[in-house]
C-alpha cells in the first residue's frame, strides 16, 4: 500500500516531513504550528502504516464523533479532512476528482465528496474496514456514506442527529451513539473502554475551553493569531479530538498568544483589516492567501462556524450523552437545519464583540446547505454595519474559481474597507 | 495638477481628464494587444484635446485590465470604487450604478459620497453582457438601433434564458427556425429580457432597490434601457457619456490623492 502511485496518505505523509523540515529549521515559526505539522504527520502515517500494522479502520464523515473510535482503539480516516489535505499539501485533487466524475458524480456535488469517491474508488486512499458516517453536517455528507460502503464494499454505520435539541432528540441520538458502539464492537471485535471514553471526553471539554480561551486573545487589537490560523484549530478537532497532543498545541498556541498580546504584537506586521471568516477557503489557495494577507493588512479574527464554540460544558460522568452534548456545541452545527435566530446572534455578537470590519464568504458553490445562508447572513451583518464579500469557489476543485479571480475580489473588497 | 482617470476594457479603453473637479476631456479608444499601449495611446489622444497653457503635471489613476501594469500610472483602482465615484460625479442622485460592459456586468450600491456600501458582479459567462448582446444583433443581421426599434413592437418575449450565452444562443436560433418562426421583435424583447432579469437579481443581492444608474456602453441600447427600466420598475439615471463613467470616477479619484498629498 505505501508504494501505491497515487497513493494521497503516503502524499500528505511526504509533505508534512517536507514542511516540517523546513519550519523546524525556522526559528521564526510558532513552536504551535510545528506541534501542529507533527500532529498531521502522526495521524497520517499512523493511517498510512494501519494496515500494515493489523489495525482496524474506520472511516468517517466530519463531524462523526471520532472520539467513540479513538476510545476503541480503531484508526479513524477523517474522509473529508483527507480530501483536503490532499489539495492543501500536494495542490491537486484534478485525479481524484476525474476518478470521482467516471463514478458518475456529477459536478454539482461539493468537491470533497466527489473526490473522497474518487478517492476510494481509484485506490488512492485504503480501503476501510469500516465507513461510519451521519448527517452532519449536510445532505451530501448523509449520503456519502453509503456510495463509500458501495465503492469499497465494507459494511457501515449511521448516525442520525436531529435538527432539534430539546431532551427527547438527545436521548435518541445517544440511542444512536450505543447501536454503532455495538456495531463497531461487533465488527473489530474491540470492546468499548467507557473509562477511556471518559478521559477522552474530559480532554475535549478542555479543548474547548482552551479554544474559546484562544479566541479571547484574538479579541486583541492587533489580533496575535496568524491570519488564516483558524485552519489549524478547525483540523485538531477534527483529527486530534479529545487527545493529549490537541491539548499540548493548544496550552502552547494560548501562551504564545499571551505573549504577544503582552508585547502588544500582532500577527501582521500592520494589521488594516478585521475579517470574519464564513466557510472554508480554497485549500489549493492556502498560500496564496496567506500572502495576500500579509500585503493587504486582512487577517480573520473570528469564524462563526468555525471556531465560535456554543455554550455549554461536557460531563465526563456521562460519556455516551457528552459526545451528543459536543454534536450540538460545534460551531458549524449552527448552520445545520433551520438557522433559526440564535445562529443570526451568534455572528453578529462576533462582529461586534471580535470588531470586525468585513466578513468574507467563501461560498462552496457545490454546497446548497451553506450557500442558502449567504444573504441571511449578509441581511444579519448589515445590521452590525459589516459588509460581507461573497467568493463562488470549491473548498478543492480548482476550475471554479482562480487566484486572479479572488485577488481580484479581495482586492475590491479591500478597497471598499479602506474607503468607508 | 491634472487628474487623469483611465479604463481599460476589453474593448475600448477610456480616459477622462479633470482639473481641480473640473471637466477637461474624455476619449474612447480601442483596446490594443497591451494594457500600456492602449492607456497611453488613449491618454495622448486625451491630452491633446486640452488647451496648451493647462497643468503639465499629472497624476494618474488607471483602472480595469491591467491597469496594475500600465508604468505610468500612479495608482490603479477597482473598477467598483471607479464607477461609484464616477457616478456620484455625473449623477449625484443616483445611489446604485449597473455597469454593463463588453464582457461582465456590476452593480455597485453608493452612499451619497460616491464610496462602495456593495457589489456584485457577473464574469463568469457572456451571458447579459454587451458581448451577448453584439452577438445577438449579429446573428439576427440587425443593428442595435433596430433591435431597440423592433422591441417596442413586441406584445411579449420569446423565453431565452438568463444564465448561459451558448444557450441564449441555441434558443435563438430555435426561436428562428421554429415552424412559424417566433416573431423577430418577440426574440429581442426575449433576449432584452434575459439580460434584465440577470441584471435585477444582482440588484436585489445587494439591495439596490432605488435611484439607480446605468452605466457603460450598453446604456446605449435605447431598447434594453426601457426593458430594464420596466423590470426593474423605476425609471434609470442614463448619464450623457455612459461609456465613460469608471474613467471619470477614476479621475476624480485621481483628485482626490492629490488632495491627500497637497494636505501632508
Ligand atoms: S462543503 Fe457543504 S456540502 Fe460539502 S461537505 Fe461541507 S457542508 Fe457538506
Amino acid at each position: 500500500m505505501k508504494k501505491a502511485a497515487n497513493n494521497k496518505i503516503q502524499s500528505i505523509v511526504r509533505a508534512c516531513r517536507i514542511i516540517l523540515r523546513m519550519i523546524e529549521a525556522d526559528p521564526n515559526t510558532r513552536h504551535s504550528q510545528k506541534m501542529y505539522y507533527r500532529m498531521l504527520l502522526q495521524y497520517y502515517t499512523r493511517l498510512r502504516d494501519a494496515r500494515e500494522n493489523g489495525q482496524f479502520i474506520a472511516a468517517h464523515t466530519v463531524f462523526f464523533p471520532a472520539e467513540i473510535l479513538l476510545a476503541m482503539d480503531i484508526i479513524p480516516m477523517h474522509t473529508e479532512t483527507t480530501t483536503w489535505m490532499t489539495s492543501l499539501f500536494t495542490g491537486e485533487c484534478g485525479d481524484i476528482l476525474a476518478a470521482g466524475a467516471r463514478l458518475g458524480m456529477a459536478t454539482e456535488i461539493c468537491a470533497p465528496h466527489r473526490g473522497m469517491a474518487g478517492a476510494f474508488a481509484s485506490g488512492a486512499l485504503p480501503r476501510p474496514d469500516v465507513m461510519v458516517w451521519s448527517n452532519m453536517v449536510c445532505d451530501n455528507t448523509a449520503k456519502s456514506g453509503e456510495l463509500v460502503m458501495d465503492i469499497c464494499g465494507c459494511p457501515g454505520f449511521f448516525i442520525d442527529r436531529p435538527f432539534k435539541d430539546s431532551g427527547l432528540e438527545k436521548t435518541y441520538m445517544a440511542g444512536e451513539i450505543r447501536d454503532m458502539i455495538a456495531f463497531l464492537e461487533d465488527k473489530s471485535g474491540k470492546k468499548m473502554d467507557y473509562d477511556r471514553l471518559s478521559t477522552i471526553v474530559e480532554r475535549m471539554d478542555r479543548q474547548i475551553e482552551l479554544t474559546r480561551q484562544v479566541n479571547e486573545l484574538r479579541k486583541n487589537v492587533p489580533t496575535p493569531f496568524s491570519p488564516l490560523g483558524f485552519l489549524e484549530l478547525l483540523t485538531i478537532d477534527y483529527l486530534f479530538p479529545g487527545q493529549p497532543e490537541s491539548i499540548e498545541y493548544l496550552e502552547t498556541l494560548k501562551a504564545e498568544l499571551e505573549e504577544m498580546v503582552k508585547q502588544k504584537k500582532g500577527a501582521i506586521p500592520k494589521e488594516r483589516f478585521r475579517l470574519m471568516t464564513l466557510f472554508i477557503p480554497p485549500m489549493y489557495l492556502m498560500s496564496f492567501l496567506e500572502k495576500l494577507s500579509v500585503e493587504s493588512g486582512a487577517v480573520s479574527v473570528i469564524e462563526p462556524f468555525f471556531t465560535f464554540w456554543g455554550e455549554g460544558r461536557l460531563d465526563a460522568s456521562r460519556p455516551v450523552e457528552a459526545v451528543v452534548e459536543k454534536a450540538y456545541m460545534i460551531p458549524e452545527t449552527r448552520m445545520y437545519g433551520p438557522l433559526g435566530e440564535s445562529a443570526l446572534e451568534a455572528i453578529k455578537k462576533c462582529a461586534r464583540e471580535w470588531k470586525v470590519d468585513g466578513a468574507v464568504y467563501y461560498a462552496d458553490v457545490g454546497c446548497r446547505h451553506s450557500c442558502a445562508t449567504i444573504k441571511l447572513f449578509k441581511d444579519a451583518l448589515a445590521e452590525v454595519d459589516v459588509p460581507v464579500l461573497t467568493i463562488d469557489c470549491d473548498v478543492v476543485d480548482q476550475t471554479v474559481t482562480s487566484e486572479e479571480e479572488v485577488r481580484d475580489k479581495m482586492e475590491r473588497f479591500f478597497e471598499l474597507l479602506e474607503d468607508r | 495638477m491634472l487628474s487623469i482617470g483611465i479604463d481599460i476594457g476589453s474593448l475600448t479603453t477610456k480616459t477622462v481628464v479633470l482639473n481641480n473637479g473640473r471637466f477637461l476631456a474624455s476619449v474612447v479608444s480601442e483596446t490594443l494587444d497591451e494594457a500600456e499601449i492602449s492607456a497611453q495611446v488613449a491618454m495622448t489622444k486625451a491630452l491633446e484635446r486640452i488647451d496648451a497653457d493647462e497643468d503639465p503635471l499629472r497624476f494618474v489613476v488607471t483602472t480595469g485590465a491591467g491597469a496594475k501594469g500600465v508604468s505610468f500610472s500612479d495608482r490603479s483602482k477597482a473598477i467598483t470604487t471607479c464607477l461609484a465615484r464616477g457616478i456620484a460625479y455625473c449623477v449625484p442622485e443616483a445611489r446604485a450604478v449597473i455597469d454593463i460592459g463588453a464582457e461582465s456586468s456590476t452593480v455597485v450600491k453608493t452612499n451619497e459620497r460616491g464610496k462602495v456600501l456593495d457589489w456584485a458582479n457577473h464574469d463568469k459567462c457572456a451571458a447579459g453582457t454587451g458581448i451577448f448582446l453584439q452577438q445577438m444583433a449579429k446573428l439576427m443581421k440587425l443593428s442595435f438601433e433596430e433591435m431597440s426599434e423592433l422591441s417596442e413592437t413586441a406584445s411579449k418575449g420569446a423565453d431565452i434564458t438568463g444564465t448561459c450565452a451558448v444557450f441564449a444562443e441555441s434558443e435563438v436560433i430555435s426561436h428562428v427556425h421554429r415552424v412559424p418562426p417566433t416573431p423577430m421583435p418577440e426574440i429581442i424583447l426575449g433576449i432584452y429580457l434575459s439580460v434584465s432579469s440577470r441584471i435585477k437579481t444582482m440588484c436585489k443581492r445587494i439591495g439596490a432597490n432605488e435611484k439607480i444608474a446605468l452605466s457603460g456602453g450598453v446604456a446605449l441600447h435605447k431598447g434594453l434601457v426601457r426593458t430594464l427600466e420596466k423590470e426593474i420598475g423605476q425609471p434609470l439615471f442614463v448619464p450623457d457619456d455612459p461609456v465613460c463613467v469608471a474613467a471619470l470616477g477614476a479621475a476624480v479619484l485621481a483628485g482626490e490623492e492629490i488632495q491627500k498629498e497637497t494636505a501632508q
